[in-house]
């Protein structure tokens, strides 16, 4: 799962002087071709260092992310629901390893990659911070985090580089049954008691702004990324991206009856965009550098296991391993 | 210890200091292993990805849980990175069969090498036959010589030693025959439709 999230803040344009500007010309004219780069192709330092950046991010969202849904597969109600939600579970985990393999293919190792992610340099999703405090929390998140986080994937199915693009194929292809499968969880409750649809109003109401967040600040604050989108690292601006979510999902939480706790959200039927109240950003950046209610949490849960995995590893070294970077 | 509203959570034990991370050595995550599967039977092996493990043997078997749950699979198999030969990547019109040197190997005992082709940029290796040599350079030559590449392009050429692969043995292809029965991870398994229209039929006034 992934999202607009922060990944472009802070570029500047001006490392783009020093690099060769007749390969910067075959590698543009190839992305305006539509041909993939590949790991061995020459590239952009920034287009290197964003990429790596993106796909990384991703994959850590993609481990964080089994957290929250994880903790309720024990308590998922009925058999068929458990070994549902475990197979998501552990399709996300999957995720992450195809991801952390695409962004390695740029040059960064996995061991930096899993080290900046507990010692918080790199950041993930930032909707992963937030408790899932009931089953309907859970359902929101295997229904509609996914679905926000499948449109954007399959906005940046269409990059510009091969192995992340490969890895996005097979990952929105799981990610079918995943989108299925929360909706059905909240048909159920939808159409339950009066109690199961309190409880997933409440839930709406909880993860609605985290969810406006999560496709990444408005196009009006955020950082420039013509370039990134000319070179298709980034596929759509951030608020095409929260509106595309939004028309396609919208009428479907409505349909089941449900209110969306944000009193303007609505259609402009001329231009065909949403209108919402701005989400709060300062909370937004809050949250992303450390004060959510969960961060401290999910690193720590990380850290720990990455600790109590470390013998197994260290006994499973072989002392003919060397490293070679993957090839595709 | 982290306060958590997962029970497990807080069941977890002390281990070093919060915040603090022992810097991984090289290493720590192992080497990594290029995976091949057969989507179905008389289809070539293509090229999936890579999965990081400590040897062939448990490769193989991250390569099974990482690549082959959800798809039809027939047959599976690894081999480490660095055993893969790579060619030169070519583009425009250019086949590597035009920028790969004519190398005969030495004499001695012929070895059994499988190519992988790249038909296009941006797809997948796929695997298009054997060849025996005693180079890697000369069994792509070779490749090209017996045209198992059908004329096609050929944009980057991987050679692997026959030797250094782990395949699926006869027995082990029965990993994959229940893999159609696990409906509960089917998106064709969450039919809610039928429940919606009940409820929208009896919301109308
Ligand atoms: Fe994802
Ligand atoms: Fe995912
Ligand atoms: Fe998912």
């Amino acid at each position: 799962m992934y999202g607009g999230g922060n990944t472009f803040e802070g570029i500047k344009n001006d490392g783009l002087a020093q690099e060769n500007p007749e390969k910067l010309a075959a590698f543009e004219a190839r992305i305006a071709r539509g041909e993939k780069i590949e790991p061995t192709d020459w590239m952009p330092q920034l287009y290197r260092k964003q990429l790596i950046r993106m796909i990384e991010q991703h994959a850590h969202s993609e481990i964080i992310g089994a957290l929250p849904e994880g903790t309720w597969i024990t308590r998922a109600p009925g058999f068929k629901r458990k070994m549902a939600l475990m197979a998501k579970v552990q399709d996300e985990v999957g995720h992450a390893q195809l991801l952390y393999s695409a962004a390695e293919t740029l040059g960064k190792s996995r061991e930096q990659m899993i080290d900046d992610l507990i010692t918080g340099k790199s950041k993930y999703s930032n909707i992963f911070n937030y408790p899932t405090f009931t089953w309907a929390d859970c359902c929101f998140i295997s229904w509609l985090v996914d679905a926000g986080a499948i449109v954007n994937q399959l906005a940046n199915a269409k990059g510009s580089y091969g192995p992340y693009c490969r890895a996005l194929d097979r990952i929105c292809a799981e990610e079918s049954f995943h989108l299925k499968y929360g909706h059905h969880c909240v048909i159920y409750l939808a159409t339950g008691t009066a109690k199961q649809r309190a409880m997933f109003q409440e839930a709406l109401n909880r993860w609605w702004p985290p969810l406006m967040h999560f496709f990444g600040p408005s196009d009006k604050i955020s950082a420039h990324t013509e370039i990134l989108m000319r070179w298709k690292v980034k596929m759509s601006s951030n608020d095409d991206i929260r509106n595309q979510f939004l028309d396609m999902y919208v009428p479907k939480i409505w349909e089941l009856g449900f209110t969306i706790p944000d009193a303007n959200l609505k259609k402009n039927e001329e231009t065909g965009k949403w209108e919402y109240t701005e989400p709060d950003w300062e909370e937004f950046k809050r949250v992303i550098n450390g004060d959510g209610p969960c961060n401290k949490e999910r690193l720590e849960v990380r850290r720990i296991a990455e600790e109590r995995g470390r013998w197994v590893r260290e006994a499973l070294k072989s002392p003919e391993s060397a490293y070679v970077m993957p090839l595709a | 210890m982290v306060h958590s509203l997962d029970p497990r959570v807080g069941r977890l034990p002390t281990i070093g200091t919060p915040g603090m991370v022992v810097p991984k050595v090289p290493l720590d995550q192992l080497g990594t292993f290029e995976v091949f599967v057969q989507p179905k039977e008389g289809k070539p092996f293509q090229h999936e990805g890579i999965v990081h493990a400590p040897d062939l043997e448990l490769a193989y078997v991250l390569a099974k849980e990482t690549f082959t749950r959800r798809f039809t699979c027939t047959s599976l198999y690894v081999v480490e990175t660095r055993h893969v030969y790579v060619s030169p990547t070519t583009e425009g019109g250019v086949s590597v069969a035009a920028v790969l040197p004519a190398i005969t190997g030495p004499d001695g005992e012929p070895l059994s090498f499988e190519l992988f082709m790249l038909p296009k940029r941006g797809k997948q290796h796929v695997h298009i036959g054997t060849v025996m040599a005693t180079l890697p350079q000369e069994a792509m030559h070779r490749g090209f010589q017996q045209n198992l590449h059908g004329g096609k392009t050929v944009y980057n050429l991987w050679a692997v030693r026959t030797t250094d692969i782990r395949f699926t043995t006869p027995e082990e292809k029965e990993l994959w025959l229940t893999l159609p029965e696990k409906k509960f991870r089917d998106a064709a398994e969450y039919k809610g439709g039928d429940k919606l229209k009940a409820f929208l039929e009896k919301q109308r006034p």
